[in-house]
């Protein structure tokens, strides 16, 4: 929060420095000639922009794109400060300065386009990244918070989806769950288990198709939704997964962590409810 | 006189079950401000001081809302069992089989769970804990039950090294999703039941644990009873003794005077808890009615007679007040709970 305060009077400082260089510097037009119209687009741009500016300082973390964006709304804001107060003061056209500060305008809309290019790069990557995390939509909530997996929630929304969708190539719902992770939990505390469960969402992403779909169910529970495969291939697929993670080296401050997974899986097919139901059930089973 | 302890007055260590919420709040990013909100603990927890449950119950309620995420009751269960009640927790930890521990559980209730008594029963085949609440937090009820129940199962899974069988009863409407019930808990859960209960084929509650030593036991038994008392909840209190004095017609006044404090007080210290004395009197008789019915095969007329009714008739007027139910309607599910419980015991037990 003080970050954006300070932010905040920073831009309230700049614009009111604007004024003053103008009402020093000129002669105050008489109330009756203003343009109200021109004064309120211009004024109104520039306040706008101040608003942008701050969203994007206190909603990024900060970073060349970061810089780009904001820099470059804030030379708008600037640039159409100055237009505004061209209306209201009377300065000589043919000083330098002014037409300077009124220039703001189109290098700030150049600037906030470079960092429009570089923000599209960043997104990219980061669409990368998320691609198994999320599919066919992006919905910024259901997501938890120690694996940046999709929760259960979404699972569910995915699995509505699924139902909704006629074709004959199938779909399999498979869930894991770790062998003994209360135990890991208790004898390496809780802060060690949220390393687990990190390390497993890792080993996981890295071994699935990019069709497929992780999430954390709930506790050390995962889920994944692999469209196009029968239950035969997913079961296949789980093992495999369960090889990987087993094959993994976990180490903690008290030395090393053996972790393994077990699996369930059953075609994604009903109503989601039901079908988390039957497979959690045949999970404990095991 | 009855030892109870209000809500009010400072009763739990804050380095037990207070330090381990506010150390889980703050492994998940939460501020000790946010957490801490209103407890009248601002400046901080000292380890060394007491807190009131009231102020507990208020930082569970702010950190489950500070939090807002779906499992913070099962994390928080996962951490507050054994605890950190040295003979108590020791004498949990040390019990050689499931009955031993929930005796403990039981006995040793104020220092182990003193926001909710938990009782144990076992009738038949079956073995039943079920929870009541100690303080009076009805707005973060389901909650805490969640938080107990959690910390029963995750500890008898700990100590047993197997997952047991558990069935649960909620009282309460059936939350919208149950992913976290499912994986901290078991699949079989029932909701709308008219108790937070924990169900078990009692076979299990003989079978030696692997770790289990006699003599440990008995040694950290005799720790344990070592330890001053603590006394319970108003409400785990008042729970016990109406459920000794049911058929004598428990009236306020007297109940007031057995509890050392005069009908006025006892009426205010109960509004405080957020209930009163015929609430709590008819939770006790309705608690009695469901047992009569499960495990007395009881009829109205015996129900009616045992808890002092003139008639069948009455009992079931007031049955009715007290549940929203006719004890028939309440029967059948009963026997439909009862035989979801008796096809799980499975053929032969």
């Amino acid at each position: 929060m003080s970050n954006l305060i300070r932010h905040a009077l920073l831009i309230g400082a700049l614009l009111g420095a604007f004024a003053f260089l103008f009402v020093g510097a000129g002669m105050m037009i008489p109330m009756a000639q203003w343009d109200w119209v021109d004064i309120a687009s211009e004024g109104g741009t520039s306040l706008l922009a101040a608003l942008w500016c701050l969203t994007v300082l206190s909603s990024r973390p900060d970073g060349l794109v970061t810089r780009l964006l904001a820099g470059g709304l804030a030379c708008i804001m600037l640039g159409s400060w100055a237009d505004c107060l061209d209306e209201v003061v009377d300065v000589d056209k043919a000083a330098l300065w002014d037409n300077a500060l009124e220039s703001l305008l189109p290098l700030g809309m150049l600037v906030l386009t470079v960092g429009m290019y570089y923000w599209r790069l960043e997104q990219a990557t980061l669409s990368d990244h998320m691609r198994k995390r999320e599919r066919l939509f992006r919905n910024h909530r259901p997501f938890d918070r120690i694996t940046q997996l999709a929760d259960a929630a979404y699972l569910r929304e995915q699995l509505r989806i699924e139902s909704r969708r006629d074709d004959h190539h199938g779909c399999a719902l498979v869930l894991f769950d770790i062998d003994e992770f209360h135990r890991i939990n208790r004898e390496h505390g809780q802060p060690e288990g949220d390393r687990v469960l990190q390390a497993v969402a890792h080993m996981l992403l890295l071994n699935l198709r990019n069709e497929d779909l992780l999430c954390r169910y709930a506790g050390d529970r995962f889920a994944v939704l692999m469209p196009g495969l029968n239950e035969p291939e997913a079961r296949d697929a789980a093992q495999h997964l369960c090889r990987m993670v087993s094959s993994m080296r976990h180490h903690a401050p008290k030395g090393r962590v053996r972790i393994s997974l077990r699996h369930g899986c059953a075609p994604a097919r009903g109503a989601p409810d039901a079908l988390l139901a039957d497979l959690c059930r045949q999970m404990d089973a095991v | 006189m009855i030892a109870w302890q209000p809500a009010g007055e400072p009763s739990i260590p804050a380095r037990q079950q207070p330090a381990l919420a506010l150390e889980y709040g703050r492994s998940r990013d939460a501020c000790d401000a946010d957490l801490l909100h209103d407890t009248g603990l601002v400046a901080g927890l000292d380890p060394d001081s007491l807190v009131a449950p009231a102020q507990y119950l208020q930082q569970l309620a702010n950190t489950l809302r500070t939090l807002d995420s779906p499992d913070t009751s099962f994390m928080l269960g996962q951490l507050l069992l054994p605890g950190h009640d040295g003979a108590a927790s020791h004498a949990l930890v040390q019990a050689p089989n499931l009955r031993a521990l929930l005796q403990t559980l039981c006995r040793y209730h104020a220092r182990l769970t003193p926001l909710l008594r938990p009782r144990f029963e076992s009738w038949g085949d079956v073995a039943l804990l079920y929870w009541i609440d100690a303080h009076g937090a009805p707005a973060i009820r389901p909650a805490l039950v969640e938080m107990h129940m959690t910390a029963v199962v995750a500890l008898c899974r700990w100590l047993g090294g197997e997952r047991l069988p558990w069935r649960f009863c909620f009282n309460r409407s059936a939350p919208r999703h149950v992913e976290q019930h499912h994986v901290h808990l078991g699949t079989e859960l029932r909701f709308g039941c008219q108790l937070d209960a924990m169900l078990l084929p009692s076979g299990w509650l003989d079978r030696p644990w692997p770790r289990a030593s006699e003599m440990a036991a008995r040694l950290a038994q005799q720790a344990a009873e070592q330890e001053p008392e603590r006394a319970p909840g108003i409400l785990a209190a008042l729970y016990d003794y109406l459920l000794a004095e049911v058929r004598m017609a428990p009236t306020l006044e007297r109940t007031a005077s057995d509890f050392g404090v005069s009908p006025a007080t006892f009426k205010r210290q109960l509004l405080r808890h957020h209930t009163h004395f015929q609430g709590e009197l008819d939770q006790v008789r309705t608690h009695v009615a469901l047992w009569l019915f499960q495990v007395e095969r009881a009829d109205n007329e015996q129900v009616a007679r045992y808890l002092g009714f003139h008639d069948a008739a009455n009992f079931r007027r007031s049955f009715k007040r007290w549940t929203g139910l006719t004890p028939g309607p309440i029967r059948a599910a009963l026997d439909g709970e009862l035989g979801w419980f008796s096809a799980a015991l499975g053929p032969g037990v």
